[in-house]
């Protein structure tokens, strides 16, 4: 492989970074003030729910969009009044946008018709392609006749034979079936671990963001709320809105009794006031009297073995949905609904008619500034 | 069960009556152009003839109207295919406020009568001519050229319409993505969108074609002095009626239905079933082809202008002219007898001569150009037909 | 209009924006609207010699209009023949719209909803092959239906139906049956792609919520297929109002259509104004009474398609 992408590998390094971006559409703002680096060779996502402005910011970086005001810049250049043929990167499209009335050879060559390559090369470069994702002597096949997953590949090809600096993709797995959109993660990620290049993965689905990505950055209303890796993300919200958006989260309303700066006291309403870690990475203080979220993941949730355990409270059973290796069991406090997640172990501590205990660990609890919380 | 089936019949009984309708004049008037008869009718049957054809073969200002209006079919696709692909892609780019003001604009030619079109296109390049000074060969006066200018108006609009229903499923991504692999614009409309589009080319040419081949309407003023092929069929329509009209209107649905016998096999032919069918039959693949399906149509057209040009109905037409006659006789006699006053009308009778003296050659031609043969002129007089 | 040329040359490159608007613009300017200003022009001028156009009596006036109106005679008469025409045609053009739009309803809604695959597309070519046959020889075909020794004579004095041969010709039957032929399949198309993109499940909603077959059409498929009806029906009367072929084969002898009106004045009358100002009566007329009833019905000249 090494033999094809010499030449690009050389080139990859080239870092992108986004300064003060704004995109309005008359009295709509489509980006709030987008500002992040992002390193050359590295898988960086884009999270957010649908209309969340991710696609707009792609088509800043792509050249179909100009920002109203900041800079989109590339390997230091401004992109400003540069066009989408001229700038250093390719686009993979939601729909892929693979041609339905060329080969697939034709497809993947392409980029190098436009540019005046003789049929020759052409051809043998398409076919260095396809070897290249696996599918070696299909380049006189129609596009129809391709599967889901060969299509997706086949269009990584064709944006690969541009040679690129930073490929994009739009979403390119959502119209794959569950088994065959896992199986493209991890053939995403080994495609971008051989080609060395930048990869800007726009999706909505958390999943996807997280096993593939280096870092995310999880946006909501045009703004970008939180970026850090996967594990910063689910474990370390910093906002609301990303707890509530990125994985399941119990939420719970309270107030801060008291913070040192190492620990905080929350009454939550649940009988006993709750002990969680102050945020390590930041994010606003809380000061006593403050409103805030109390997050709690229901997997951080268990059933208390004794009576001892610190944020301790009593729930009564609700009902359970059985999912085979994992039981989600709802249950209530004082009117509040928690979930709870336990892994089906053969063992079953929890008895519907009785209240049943249940704690979390202090660093598990996360406590943040009220705001807007993403719908279900 | 027995409740529901009449009901589930009256579509059907509909739709068979509705096809009627559609095809039972086309029918009526295709039987017409082989009755012998002078006047087009179907009863009473007289002979089975092809001779109308033969009389249309060598109808030469048929023939060069035809001709006429073959060159400006072939101009009006040259021009209108442009216009209208150029007016759908415009459509699809413009913003929504102006696309409905200009789909205003494109869609009025469809709907102003043909008669305003002709008219304004006649006296518009008439004082553009004045304007120049031009002589009066130029072509602001010529016939064919305003007839092209005329036609595109509306038949531009017609193809609009098929490229935009085309264009309206044209995916803007694939553009996109050809612009992000570095097409410039212009690659991307030659590699891209056009190609998508030659289907909708190719049906509004056909369409673009036969809308020119069949206008009467803005023709007839924008013609002027010379003709086209359906200026001369109204004419000699107006002038009187003969079956020999027919006989145009039986190689037309002729040549119609050719071309959707051909169009509906090739649609078969290509369908995954079929296919399927075909796959390991080659007999098979090779006799529902449409190429096949086409020659065999060609070999049977072949044979019908073989059969038309061979077939001799003088016989058959000699011997009905001489019933008639002995009718005739007996008639005339009979009310000679009845009531002398009260004979047959008066300007029958000198043409009896004249045509009665043809009995006897076998070569005599069927049509004899009027139709004062006809039985009703023996009853109520029936100029109204002429 | 600058940022809309940058935006066509941005997306097309430069040669094909060229391409665009030059086509566009021939065709709007030079094919539709400047024949038409012209022809409005002319129709407000007196009819002179060649060698006087241009010359002092070369002046606008308003005497081609109020000659439809009052006629050659009196300053105050009214002319009735020719506005009795223009009335005659308007009124036989709805007449004759309606009509198709009665018989070609069911065959689209069958047509749509009933049929499927390759029987759908049979009877779509079945509707359209009558419809490359020339305009003439339709007319033609009606002709030699109607005639006096015609088949439909022929038959109703078989069956015993009539005596005599009516003479369809001179009671316009056969021009109405001509015209509602000549244009029924711009009706049909209109109202089957309308019908077609109707949901099935709605109707069979409506009919599962207890709707009887005529609730489902009167308050499901009719107000769907309302602007297919209003395009149907828009062309259907634009074209039999504005037709010359076939009241020229299919007329009686004393009743013209407005159209064959200007065909007259301008061929064999040689009054190209007059033809002018009629034409545009015609024109106008019919455009009123087509956004007339298209704002009744509440449709917007957008939704016209065929």
């Amino acid at each position: 492989m090494a033999l094809t992408f010499s030449g690009v590998v050389s080139s990859m390094t080239k870092e992108i970074s986004l300064e003060h971006v704004w995109v309005e559409f008359g009295e709509f703002t489509a980006v709030h003030k987008a500002n992040l680096n992002i390193a050359g060779g590295e898988f960086f996502s884009f999270l957010g729910p649908s209309g969340c402005g991710k696609t707009t910011l792609l088509r800043c970086i792509s050249g179909f969009q100009e920002p109203t005001r900041g800079k989109v810049r590339i390997g230091g250049e401004d992109m400003k009044g540069v066009g989408p043929n001229k700038r250093p990167t390719a686009l993979i499209f939601q729909n892929l946008a693979l041609f339905p009335l060329r080969s697939v050879a034709d497809n993947i060559a392409f980029p190098l018709e436009v540019r005046g390559v003789d049929k020759k090369t052409r051809r043998k470069r398409a076919d260095e392609l396809l070897e290249l994702i696996a599918l070696p002597g299909q380049g006189d096949k129609k596009v129809s006749e391709l599967s889901g997953g060969q299509k997706q590949r086949v269009a990584i090809a064709r944006a690969l034979a541009v040679e690129p600096d930073i490929l994009l993709l739009d979403e390119p797995l959502s119209a794959l079936d569950l088994k065959l959109r896992q199986h493209m993660r991890t053939e995403l990620r080994a495609i971008q671990k051989q080609v060395g290049l930048t990869f800007i993965y726009i999706t909505h689905d958390q999943g996807e963001a997280l096993t593939m990505s280096d870092r995310i950055a999880v946006m909501n209303k045009g703004k970008i709320e939180q970026i850090g890796d996967g594990r910063s993300i689910y474990d370390h919200p910093t906002t609301s809105f990303v707890a509530s958006f990125v994985g399941e989260n119990n939420v719970l309303d309270g107030t801060v009794l008291s913070n040192d700066g190492k620990v905080m006291q929350i009454d939550a309403g649940m009988g006993t006031p709750f002990t969680v870690e102050s945020h390590p990475a930041g994010g606003p203080a809380l000061a006593p009297g403050d409103a805030c979220h109390l997050f709690i993941r229901p997997e951080a949730l268990r059933v208390s073995r004794d009576d001892s355990s610190v944020n301790q409270f009593e729930t009564n059973f609700v009902t359970e949905e059985f999912e085979g290796n994992m039981r989600h069991i709802m249950m209530n406090t004082n009117g509040k609904d928690l979930k709870l997640s336990l892994i089906n172990d053969g063992t079953n501590a929890i008895d519907a008619n009785s209240p049943v205990k249940l704690d979390f660990a202090p660093e598990l609890g996360i406590a943040l500034k009220p705001g807007e919380l993403a719908s279900a | 069960m027995k409740m529901k089936s009449p009901t589930t019949m009256i579509p059907g009984l509909y739709l068979t009556l509705f096809f009627a309708y559609l095809f039972g004049p086309l029918i009526i008037m295709v039987i017409t152009a082989f009755n012998s008869s002078t006047f087009p009718r179907v009863s009473p049957w007289e002979c089975f003839t092809t001779d109308w054809f033969g009389k249309l073969a060598s109808d030469d200002k048929l023939l060069a109207g035809l001709g006429n209006s073959l060159l400006i079919g072939v101009g009006v696709v040259c021009v209108a295919i442009p216009i209208g692909l150029a007016a759908a892609i415009t459509l699809s780019q413009v913003g929504p406020k102006l696309r409905a003001a200009l789909y205003t604009i494109f869609i009025a030619p469809i709907l102003v009568p043909g008669v305003v079109i002709g008219l304004s296109t006649l006296i518009f390049w008439d004082r553009i001519g004045t304007l120049f000074n031009a002589p009066y060969e130029s072509f602001f006066y010529d016939g064919t050229f305003l007839t092209i200018f005329g036609q595109v108006t509306f038949i531009a609009a017609y193809s609009m319409l098929v490229f935009l229903s085309r264009i309206q499923r044209f995916d803007t991504t694939l553009t996109e993505a050809a612009l992000d692999m570095g097409a410039t614009p212009t690659q991307a409309f030659v590699k891209v969108l056009l190609p998508f589009m030659a289907p909708a080319i190719g049906s509004a040419t056909v369409l673009a074609f036969l809308a020119s081949l069949e206008n009467y309407n803005t023709t007839v003023f924008t013609i002027v002095s010379s003709s086209t092929f359906t200026t001369v069929l109204s004419s000699k329509v107006r002038y009187g009626l003969d079956p020999s009209i027919s006989a145009v209107a039986v190689i037309i649905i002729a040549i119609t239905l050719i071309g959707a016998i051909i169009y509906e096999c090739r649609n078969r032919y290509n369908t995954k079933g079929w296919a399927h069918v075909i796959a390991d039959r080659p007999v098979l693949k090779i006799a529902t082809h449409p190429g096949t399906v086409a020659a065999i149509l060609g070999v049977l057209t072949l044979a019908a202008v073989v059969f038309i040009q061979n077939h001799d109905s003088s016989a058959c037409t000699a011997q009905v002219l001489e019933e008639k006659r002995a009718l005739q006789q007996q008639l005339m006699e009979q009310q000679s007898l009845n009531t002398p006053e009260k004979t047959v009308p008066a300007p029958t009778m000198p043409n009896l001569g004249p045509l009665g003296g043809d009995e006897g050659g076998t070569s005599a031609p069927s049509p004899f150009g009027n139709n004062i043969f006809s039985p009703e002129n023996l009853g109520t007089s029936a100029p109204a037909e002429n | 209009m600058r940022d809309l040329f940058y935006d066509l040359v941005r997306r097309n490159g430069m040669a094909v924006c060229i391409y665009l608007m030059l086509a566009v613009s021939i065709w709007v300017f030079l094919l539709i609207i400047l024949p038409q200003l012209t022809m409005l022009d002319y129709s407000f001028r007196f009819n002179l010699p060649p060698a006087k156009i241009g010359g002092p009596e070369d002046v606008y006036t308003l005497e081609q209009y109020r000659y439809f109106f009052q006629g050659s005679g009196a300053s105050d008469g009214i002319n009735t023949l020719d506005i009795g025409i223009l009335f005659k045609t308007l009124l036989s053009a709805v007449f004759v719209t309606i009509f198709d739009l009665i018989i070609c309803y069911p065959v689209a809604f069958v047509l749509a909803k009933s049929s499927t695959g390759a029987k759908a597309r049979l009877l779509v070519l079945a509707l359209i092959v009558p419809y490359w046959i020339n305009e003439i020889l339709r007319a033609f075909a009606f002709r030699i239906l109607f005639g006096a020794t015609g088949v439909i004579n022929e038959t109703g004095m078989g069956i015993g139906l009539w005596d005599t041969p009516i003479d369809f010709i001179r009671e316009d039957v056969a021009l109405y049956a001509g015209l509602a032929y000549a244009y029924i399949l711009l009706m049909i198309f209109p109202l089957y792609n309308a019908i077609e993109s109707l949901d099935r499940n709605q109707i069979e909603a409506a009919r599962d919520m207890g709707a009887n077959w005529w609730q489902v059409h009167a308050k499901v498929v009719i107000p769907y297929a309302k602007p297919g009806i209003a395009s149907g029906m828009t062309m259907v009367f634009m074209l039999t109002s504005g037709a010359l072929a076939a009241p020229q084969i299919l007329g009686g002898p004393s009743n013209l259509w407005f159209t064959q009106l200007v065909y007259q004045w301008f061929n064999s009358g040689g009054n190209w104004p007059r033809g002018s100002a009629y034409a545009m009566v015609l024109l106008i007329v019919c455009i009123a009474l087509v956004l007339l009833v298209m704002r009744l019905f509440k449709v917007s000249i957008g939704e016209i398609r065929q």
